[in-house]
C-alpha cells in the first residue's frame, strides 16, 4: 500500500527496503556516518514546508531513518539537498542520483572522497527508495 | 614588449596560486567542475603520495561525461590545478565516458608500481567499458604515464 511521501511510514518502509538489500549490505561495509536529506519546499507542488530525513547508517545497516526538520538533516555528516520535485524524480527512478550530483541537481555537502568511495552503496540506496510505493502530494 | 610570464609580479601570482592548490577558471564553476576539483583537493591534502604526484604533474586533461553532456578540463601545473568548465583546447588526454564510469575511475585501486588495478571488480568494469568503446581515451599514445598519474591523483582508494 502506498504511503505519504516523506512521512514516518515512508521512513519505516524505506529503512526496511535498505535492510533487505544484500547489495547495500555489501557495498556499505565500513560506512559509519549519518546522512541527511533536505527536501526543500515547493508550495506550488503541494509541498509547503521543507522536511529533513535523518539516516543513521552503520556498516551496511540502516539503524534508523527518521523524518524531521531540515535543520535535523543539516546536522548530519553528509547532507544532500534538493527541492521536492527533484527528490520525486530520484525516488521514481527518473533521475539517477550520481548524475544528479554531477549536474548540481542534488547538492552534496560532506567529505567527497568518502562519498565517492561508497558510490555503489548510494546507488543501491536510491534503488531502495524506488521500491517504496508512494503517494505524492502533487498528485492528490 | 612586456613579458608578463617572466617578471617578479608573475612569480608572486604563481606563489599565491600555490597556496591554494585548486582554483577555478570560471566565475561560476559547474557542479561537475566543483566536484572534481574538490575531490582532487581532498585527495591531495590527505595523502602524501598523491601530493607528490600532484606536484610533479604538468598536463591538460579533459573529461567529458557523455550522458550528462558536461565536461571539464583539468590543467595540472606542477602543484597547482586550474579547473575549467567544459573542454578547453590543447589537451594532452581526453576521457569520454558516462557518469557511472567516471565514478568507477575514481574508485580504481592502485597496485604495484603505482599502476591502476584492472583485475578486481571495479577494474574489470572499467576495462570492459573500454573494450565496448563506452570509455574512450584520446591522446593515450605517448601519455600512458600521465594517465596513470592522473588516475592515482583522482582515485579515492
Amino acid at each position: 500500500m502506498a504511503v505519504k511521501a516523506f512521512s514516518d511510514e515512508w521512513a519505516h518502509q524505506f529503512k526496511d527496503e535498505v535492510n533487505k538489500s544484500s547489495v547495500y549490505k555489501a557495498a556499505a561495509k565500513g560506512w559509519k556516518w549519518t546522512v541527511g536529506l533536505v527536501i526543500e519546499a515547493e508550495p506550488d507542488k503541494n509541498f509547503p514546508e521543507p522536511k529533513g530525513v535523518v539516516m543513521d547508517l552503520f556498516d551496511g545497516e540502516a539503524r534508523d531513518i527518521k523524518v524531521g526538520t531540515a535543520a535535523d538533516a543539516q546536522g548530519c555528516n553528509f547532507v544532500i539537498t534538493a527541492p521536492y520535485s527533484r527528490w520525486k524524480q530520484v525516488a521514481t527512478g527518473e533521475l539517477d542520483a550520481t548524475k544528479g550530483m554531477l549536474q548540481g541537481k542534488l547538492k552534496l555537502k560532506g567529505d567527497l572522497p568518502t562519498i565517492v568511495r561508497y558510490t555503489k552503496a548510494s546507488q543501491e540506496m536510491t534503488e531502495c527508495t524506488t521500491r517504496v510505493p508512494v503517494q505524492w502530494p502533487d498528485e492528490f | 614588449m612586456h613579458d608578463a610570464g617572466a617578471g617578479p609580479v608573475a612569480r608572486r601570482i604563481l606563489s599565491a596560486k600555490n597556496s591554494q592548490p585548486v582554483t577555478y577558471a570560471d566565475a561560476e564553476p559547474s557542479a561537475f567542475a566543483s566536484m572534481l576539483g574538490g575531490l582532487i583537493e581532498a585527495n591531495v591534502a590527505s595523502r602524501p603520495e598523491k601530493q607528490k604526484d600532484f606536484n610533479a604533474l604538468a598536463a591538460r586533461v579533459g573529461i567529458w561525461v557523455t550522458d550528462i553532456d558536461e565536461g571539464v578540463t583539468l590543467d595540472f601545473r606542477r602543484g597547482h590545478l586550474v579547473v575549467h568548465n567544459g573542454l578547453e583546447p590543447k589537451r594532452d588526454i581526453t576521457i569520454r565516458t558516462d557518469a557511472d564510469t567516471v565514478m568507477n575511475l575514481s574508485n580504481l585501486k592502485i597496485g604495484l608500481f603505482g599502476m591502476p588495478v584492472y583485475y578486481d571488480e571495479v577494474g574489470r568494469g572499467v576495462a570492459s567499458k573500454m573494450f565496448q568503446r563506452k570509455l574512450r581515451i584520446d591522446g593515450l599514445l605517448g601519455n600512458l604515464a600521465t594517465l596513470n598519474t592522473v588516475t592515482r591523483i583522482f582515485s579515492v582508494q
